[in-house]
């Protein structure tokens, strides 16, 4: 969303729409492109599917089953909220280093009552609440300029 | 122009001679009290208590009343009030800006994938989502994997049809009974209006769905079949997390990572609670501009209009006169 999307909207805006609907032309009585349910391709998609399979891999063709997948779910094991790494690095920051010394010591407190007595006088909420304030709002920015 | 300046010069010199006046005035009245302090410098604290006694006792009294109705009281603590959520940087909040509709569309497949067993989407029908982030033909096969009521036939049956484009988004549940006895007894809200219907709208439901902590804080009391999450008030919510990375598989590539789902499924919330955004948007630009034209053009018509009577020049040529009495006839002249 740029600067050129704001020039295409203006022109969107006052341009006279195209009556066509935004999907692209499936069945009908198109005589141009075969209609769907043919699995042959046309002219124009040979071309292109002849292209796209010269760019991927040169010499081999067709997908390979296998490999591939497995890449992929190794790729998935792998992928990492960056919410949850953006927050940890600003609960550990200067900007929330109060925060996170109250919730501590807090913590210490309350598991030592219940250690002792066997009951918690108190809760840590407020403490928690203050924390994740703290790094969700320092998070935030970061967050979602990595999100798409 | 100068008539103005000149008429406010006038009424400043009379203020100016007052000011005077006062000054002249208060510049006796001390002379007068520092002859009478001057006669006996010990008994100087008598006069000072009373003031410095006054203003004690007011600042005193402000302070008691501060402490006492000043503050802001609030019945809730701040667990039952709930953690307020963070603000976030949404793109589509911009006044500029529209929905991201490749967002849109990932947000609407995990609704689909993931919500719709528990929430119902009753606003919203298939024919909403057509150029929006589906195309039609995507949109009408999703409407008929699913059963409608018929209008009643001859013999007064209600049979089952495929759904089309007109129809809406199907209910998980057949009541909101139905639905509570499925979730332990709390009710799955309808989302279609969720956005409008909590305070923090976006920010609020992209916390909620990424906020459950690993665990509770420490000493927090979380009752049976409810789960910590600091964005709920009270802290305990029927819902537990629902979202976990790489639940959903999205068809553009996009990593399908915790808060990546909450994002785009948040946005599809807002659009489905405010799906005429984009074009009131739109209207708005267009409202803007043809009324900046409209107003350049006024203020140059009256400027047309006006130039000749602002500009013209009223001048006054008295007659010539003659004097009369010169053309009396001059008596003889006799010494
Ligand atoms: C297992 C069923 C289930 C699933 C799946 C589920 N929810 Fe919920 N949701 C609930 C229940 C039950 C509640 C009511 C919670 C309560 O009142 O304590 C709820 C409440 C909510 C609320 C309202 C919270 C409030 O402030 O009142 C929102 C928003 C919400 N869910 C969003 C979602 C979204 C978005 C998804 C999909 C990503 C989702 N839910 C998936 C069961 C579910």
């Amino acid at each position: 969303m740029g600067i050129t999307d704001f020039f295409s909207a203006a022109w969107d805006t006052f341009s006279v729409p195209s009556p066509d609907a935004e999907a692209p032309v499936q069945g009908g009585s198109s005589t141009k492109t075969p209609a769907s349910g043919t699995d042959e391709e046309s002219k124009d998609e040979k071309e292109v599917n002849q292209k796209d399979a010269k760019s991927q891999d040169d010499g081999e063709q067709g997908h390979k089953p296998g490999d591939k997948d497995e890449e992929e779910e190794e790729e998935e094991e792998e992928s990492v909220d960056p919410k949850d790494t953006l927050e940890q690095e600003c609960t550990e920051s200067k900007e929330c280093s109060p925060a996170k010394h109250h919730y501590d010591e807090c913590v210490e407190r309350v598991t030592g009552q219940i250690e002792s007595d066997g009951k918690a006088k108190e809760d840590c909420i407020e403490e928690f609440f203050h924390l994740a304030h703290c790094a969700t709002q320092c998070a935030a920015p970061k967050l979602f300029a990595q999100l798409k | 122009m100068t008539m103005l300046a000149r008429s406010a010069l006038r009424t400043v010199r009379p203020l100016g001679a007052a000011a005077r006046n006062a000054a002249s005035r208060t510049a006796t009245r001390s002379a007068s009290t520092s002859s009478s302090t001057a006669e006996g410098t010990a008994s100087s604290w008598k006069t000072n208590a009373l003031p410095a006694g006054a203003t004690l006792f007011a600042i005193g009294s402000v302070a008691w009343y501060y402490q006492m109705f000043g503050r802001n009281v609030d019945a809730m603590t701040p667990a039952e009030e709930g953690l307020h959520p963070t603000k976030y940087p949404w793109e589509h909040a911009k006044w500029y800006k529209t929905f991201d509709h490749a967002s849109l569309r990932r947000g609407f497949q995990v609704y689909r994938e993931v919500c719709a067993s528990c929430h119902s989407l009753s606003r919203v029908p298939y024919r909403a989502a057509v150029g929006n982030f589906m195309t039609v033909d995507e949109a009408k096969a999703l409407a008929e994997e699913n059963e409608y009521d018929t209008e009643p036939n001859n013999e007064g049956e209600i049979e089952k049809r495929p759904g089309k484009l007109s129809d809406y988004l199907p209910s998980p549940y057949k009541n909101d009974e139905a639905a509570r006895a499925a979730n332990n007894g709390a009710l799955p809200p309808d989302l279609s209006l969720m956005v409008k219907a909590r305070h923090g709208g976006c920010d609020y439901i992209f916390s909620l769905l990424t906020g459950y902590p690993e665990e509770p804080p420490a000493g927090a009391v979380v009752q049976e079949g409810l789960n910590f999450n600091p964005y709920f008030p009270g802290t305990g919510i029927a819902m537990a997390r629902v979202l976990y990375d790489d639940l959903v598989e999205y068809d553009d590539g996009t990593k399908a990572t915790t808060s990546q789902m909450a994002k785009d499924v948040t946005e599809f919330l807002n659009w489905a609670a405010e799906p005429e955004m984009d074009d009131r948007k739109k209207m708005g630009w267009k409202v803007l501009a043809i009324s900046s034209v409209l107003f350049a053009l006024s203020v140059w018509v009256k400027r047309y209009k006006w130039a000749p009577i602002k500009s013209r020049k009223l001048v006054y040529t008295p007659p010539v006169q003659s004097k009369i009495l010169t053309k009396l006839p001059q008596p003889p002249n006799k010494s």
